[in-house]
């Protein structure tokens, strides 16, 4: 990220120098600006997701749930946090939901918790899993389809389905052969 | 479907009734940890945001696009995607605005207007999710994850392409 973050900004802004020096904090500003508006509709998704969510965790819902889901966290994630157990349970269940935007809290507290102990192998998976998209129905785009006067939207459902298995089956696997490579090199 | 969401509501809200557990205080605990969690992604998400208008005034994303397009039209992606793919990793309301537009332009039941529905379901913002997920830990190296994720993202879309022309 920093290394892309330093190489857009150099690039851009030597390139707005010489073509229109003027329009370069116009469009830094711009950029902020949006982050506040997104940061305001975030903050109405995560409210109530977190909100919901602090009531199922204080009446034993999630642990419970996460204990049933447990043995295949522990496996997949290789780590003994109950709690990050708890938190990646909840996450895989919001994003098969679709509601990807209470997904993101879960996985954050999962990533802190998975920090503690170290397990960067867990936290780079997670994101991994997260960042190919791993929705069953994809609500928006058949919304949007639907308002747009489509004869049928959900006709996408089926190779959005493939294609999210596909691209996330796909990464899953790379990445664990890339690690495999890479402890084989280190011993 | 979407009855669920209501639902999954009234059955936690009753759960937590006959668990005896104080559901307003409860409540409100959650959103204020929401709120100290969205301000704690503002200084990522206004760097990510930033990145993307300078891409989008300098040039750089059109210039990208316009070195893409051949190479995506090879794989069997129509060149009117090329932005579309290019957008989505950075920035999900701004793939969204462009996904909107294509489906206007093309209607709804286009070729062009499935396959970009297909990848934009399929794919996500994959740098902001970076920002986001790894803005605490002390991970950093994560050129590996983005690639691999970037690789499989651009895969499923040359497939989904494919399989908009047969289903």
């Amino acid at each position: 990220m920093n290394a892309i973050f330093i190489a857009v900004f150099i690039i851009s802004a030597f390139i707005l120098a010489i073509t229109s020096p003027d329009k370069f904090i116009p469009a830094l500003l711009s950029g902020g600006e949006s982050s506040l508006k997104v940061a305001v509709t975030l903050f109405c998704v995560y409210a109530i997701w977190m909100g919901l969510s602090a009531i199922a965790e204080k009446c034993g819902l999630t642990e419970s749930f996460a204990k049933a889901a447990k043995p295949l966290t522990k496996k997949v994630f290789k780590t003994d946090d109950d709690k990050a157990c708890e938190y990646l349970a909840m996450n895989f269940s919001c994003n098969l939901l679709g509601i990807g935007g209470a997904a993101t809290p879960f996985a954050v507290k999962a990533i802190d918790r998975l920090e503690q102990e170290n397990n960067g192998y867990a936290q780079k998976l997670l994101f991994i899993i997260n960042s190919t998209s791993v929705q069953l129905l994809p609500t928006t785009v058949i919304a949007l389809r639907a308002a747009a006067g489509s004869a049928s939207a959900s006709d996408i459902f089926l190779p959005s389905l493939i294609c999210t298995v596909i691209s996330t089956g796909l990464a899953v696997f790379l990445f664990i052969i890339c690690n495999n490579i890479h402890k084989k090199r280190s011993k | 479907m979407a009855a669920l969401i209501p639902l999954l509501f009234v059955f936690i809200f009753i759960f937590a009734i006959i668990k005896k557990v104080k559901i307003y205080p409860e409540f409100t605990r959650g959103a204020g940890e929401a709120l100290s969690f969205t301000m704690s992604l503002i200084p990522c998400l206004a760097a990510v945001f930033m990145m993307c208008e300078l891409m989008e005034a300098s040039g750089i994303s059109a210039l990208l696009q316009k070195a893409l397009a051949p190479l995506f039209k090879v794989l069997g992606i129509p060149s009117e995607l090329t932005k579309l793919l290019l957008i989505k990793p950075f920035s999900g309301s701004g793939s969204l605005a462009y996904l909107t537009e294509i489906i206007k332009n093309y209607g709804a039941d286009s070729y062009i207007a499935r396959c970009a529905c297909v990848c934009f379901g399929s794919s996500e913002t994959v740098f902001y999710i970076s920002a986001v997920y790894f803005s605490k830990t002390r991970q950093k190296k994560l050129a590996l994850p983005i690639f691999t994720v970037l690789l499989s993202t651009f895969i499923s879309a040359i497939i989904a392409c494919l399989l908009c022309k047969i289903i």
